[in-house]
């Protein structure tokens, strides 16, 4: 058995049996994204249901066919409640003891405004009592009622002016005499989608898969810390350094550990993502009708590859960067500190381009963004769906430079006697700062 | 305490003294001249010298802060000396650390084993770097398993032993594949009075039993007295006397080590 292997081997034990880790890294997103997911779908129902089955009340204070023929359109199609008051302070009382989300007003001139050729207003007054979903979204349920109604009480109008001014053409094309069909150019084609469609479609996977790799880095980043930072608190380090073993070799176990249970964790990450998706968003009809392969844009085996590349150089370059950080600290605690500094630089990419590209970006800004090798990780990953390999090849060369000077530094810090002597607490900083302004 | 180098003249009447011992080996396993070590303006070590013969129990003992550790970690190729040699039988420490870290076997203070390993996983796992197949990594195992005396504890996780097992169990593994010499830094610290008689018993037997060279530290001079057949008491990072047990406290007139200390400090 090679020392690597055994080095591995132990590390991956030591990693796995830690009840923290495994379910921190391995078991929780399994468990409790489709937890998340589920718990979102029944609210998400709960709220439909409400706002479905939500009663309006109605009060006027007008009279006139217009008015009647308004009063039974809402009648025969919700659960309306009629107010009946002197005058509109006594009906919103009286709106407020019952169980309606909604009040619909039509004001005395309703009917007169419109048979005149005017616009006749209503007023909606929503009662929020828990200022829930379900209360703010029923004045959109009334808004859409009215707006059904007002679309046909137009249609009807123009129809009948079109005949009595003998003029040719439809009520519709009177009404909205511009329509707008919507189409995407995609990898060279041409596809009858909108974008927004497309932009629904390709979010769980465009987006949110650089998104997870840098979950995953995150992971990695925290297990490989704490393990060095153990290993110095325990003195285990001090004796496997003592070991007939190369140093080189250490570091590389340390890695290959970390990276088999980063991997282990990002596949459960991926799995209960998965799941999370499926129940969270199979209201979003985008989702759940349109197939990715049906408008080309799922990722081939090659940019599968080559995210695979983009992962492993970036995982490697973390660690070794973990490594080389928690070497100095004195405690597991601090060494938790110190990761917390990694993984902003890390995270800040991954926020920034969630939703924008890097061309987005003012000048500065963007060079600023192309200097931190993450940048490059979430670049690699997108273009990787919109296969352009050849910005993914770029991305990773970028990347894999910045890993072999980051695991020179650690396996510079691994070989020398600093990885035994360096201890590095806040405490020092503060000494250090202090002291120094003292010396000016 | 000033820095008066006493080491030169009392390593010449050692030798002198060491040769009336019986299973002590002529040859050198340590030979340490001139070793200084600064940490900034922390100067642990300041020009100490001292030889350790084969097959000898040899003790260095001091107060905290002496350094102890510092002279240990530098001869197990831990950290590097800011000036003087150290040779560990015949490989200097600092030009061949490889030759070294297969001869030498180190045990830190207060040192832990991987709380998630079974203590025969540890042993396995620490047994896997110095053997060349399977049959020499059960040889290996098997003896650790002897020393230990853990019996069917060893296949429990560390993170269950007790401070005396887990101590059992790293001088196990730090004895059990022979090196031909063990460096152990205080190795009954912090254990009670049974449990530190037990891990005394393990290193004199083996000791005695196998040939092994030990280099141990301690604060603890009564300890050493009964263990370690030459001493060397080190303060400030210099050596200030050494000797056999016997010897020193006819010298100084002591009836135990830790008399002999304070005479010899007081004197500096």
């Amino acid at each position: 058995m090679s020392n690597l292997w055994a080095l591995i081997v132990k590390e991956v034990k030591e990693l796995v049996r830690d009840p923290k880790i495994l379910i921190g890294v391995v078991l929780m997103p399994i468990i409790i994204f489709p937890i998340m997911g589920a718990a979102i779908q029944v609210s998400q129902e709960s709220v439909e249901r409400a706002i479905m089955g939500a009663s309006f009340a109605v009060y006027t204070d007008d009279k006139g066919f217009v008015t009647e023929a308004l009063l039974g359109y809402l009648y025969t199609n919700n659960t309306v409640v009629p107010i009946e008051a002197g005058s509109l302070e006594e009906a919103l009382i009286a709106f407020k003891a019952t169980d309606s989300s909604a009040l619909i007003y039509i004001p005395r001139g309703y009917h007169a405004n419109v048979t005149l050729g005017q616009r006749g207003v209503l007023l909606v007054y929503a009662n929020l009592r828990n200022l829930n979903m379900a209360e703010t979204q029923s004045t959109n349920v009334v808004t859409s009622l009215i707006n059904v109604y007002n679309y046909y009480f137009s249609i009807t109008k123009i129809r009948n002016l079109l005949e009595q001014t003998s003029s040719v053409g439809t009520p519709e094309a009177v009404r909205s005499p511009i329509g707008i069909r919507y189409a995407s150019i995609l990898k060279g084609n041409v596809l009858d989608v909108s974008p927004n469609a497309i932009f629904s479609l390709v979010m769980g996977q465009s987006i949110m898969l650089p998104i997870m790799v840098m979950m995953m880095v995150v992971f990695a980043i925290q297990m490989a810390a704490t393990s060095i930072a153990l290993e110095k608190e325990q003195k285990t380090l001090e004796t496997l350094m003592t070991l007939p073993v190369s140093r080189f070799t250490i570091l590389a176990g340390k890695l290959s550990g970390s990276i088999v249970i980063a991997l282990a964790g990002s596949v459960s990450y991926l799995i209960g993502f998965g799941f999370y998706i499926n129940s969270a968003f199979s209201f979003v009809p985008e989702v759940t009708t349109m197939n990715i392969d049906d408008v080309g844009i799922g990722i081939t085996p090659l940019g599968l590859a080559l995210v695979g590349v983009v992962i492993f150089v970036t995982l490697v370059s973390a660690l070794a960067m973990a490594l080389s950080v928690a070497v100095f600290a004195d405690s597991v605690r601090s060494a938790q500190s110190f990761t917390g500094a990694l993984i902003t630089p890390i995270m800040i990419p991954a926020i920034v381009l969630m939703f924008s590209d890097i061309e987005m970006l003012p000048q500065s800004f963007q060079w600023i963004m192309l200097a931190i090798p993450y940048t490059h990780t979430i670049i690699a990953t997108k273009a990787a769906f919109l296969a352009n390999y050849a910005v993914v090849v770029r991305s990773i060369l970028f990347i894999s430079v910045w890993t072999v000077v980051v695991l020179y530094v650690a396996a510079k810090i691994f070989s020398t006697e600093r990885i035994i002597t360096a201890r590095f607490t806040f405490g020092d900083l503060g000494k250090r700062l202090r002291l120094r302004r003292h010396a000016s | 305490m000033a820095a008066v180098n006493l080491s030169p003249p009392l390593h010449l009447l050692s030798a002198r003294l060491r040769s009336s011992l019986g299973k002590v080996g002529n040859m050198d396993a340590i030979e340490v001249r001139q070793l200084t070590k600064d940490f900034g303006n922390t100067q642990a070590l300041r020009g100490a010298s001292f030889s350790v013969r084969e097959h000898e129990i040899f003790g260095l003992i001091g107060p905290n802060g002496a350094g102890k550790t510092t002279a240990l970690r530098i001869l197990s190729t831990l950290i590097s000396a800011s000036s003087g040699k150290a040779q560990v039988f015949g490989f200097d420490v600092a030009r061949q650390p490889e030759k070294v870290r297969e001869i030498l076997s180190y045990l830190p203070e207060d040192a832990g084993a991987y709380q998630m390993l079974s203590g025969l996983e540890f042993l396995e796992f620490m047994a896997g770097f110095y053997s060349k197949d399977r049959a020499e990594m059960k040889r290996i195992v098997d003896e650790g398993r002897k020393i230990s005396g853990l019996g069917e504890r060893l296949s429990d996780r560390v993170n269950g032993y007790s401070k005396g097992m887990k101590r059992r169990l790293l001088i196990a593994r730090a004895l059990m594949m022979k090196p031909r010499l063990a460096i152990l830094d205080e190795p009954t610290s912090g254990l009670d009075v049974i449990q530190s008689f037990h891990v005394r018993n393990m290193i004199r037997e083996y000791a005695d039993t196998q040939g092994v060279t030990v280099l141990l530290s301690s604060h603890n001079m009564l300890e050493v007295e009964y263990l370690c057949g030459y001493v060397a008491l080190i303060d400030g990072g210099v050596i200030i006397a050494e000797g056999t047990p016997e010897a020193l406290k006819e010298r100084y007139g002591g009836k135990n080590l830790e008399d002999v200390f304070m005479e010899v400090t007081k004197s500096e």
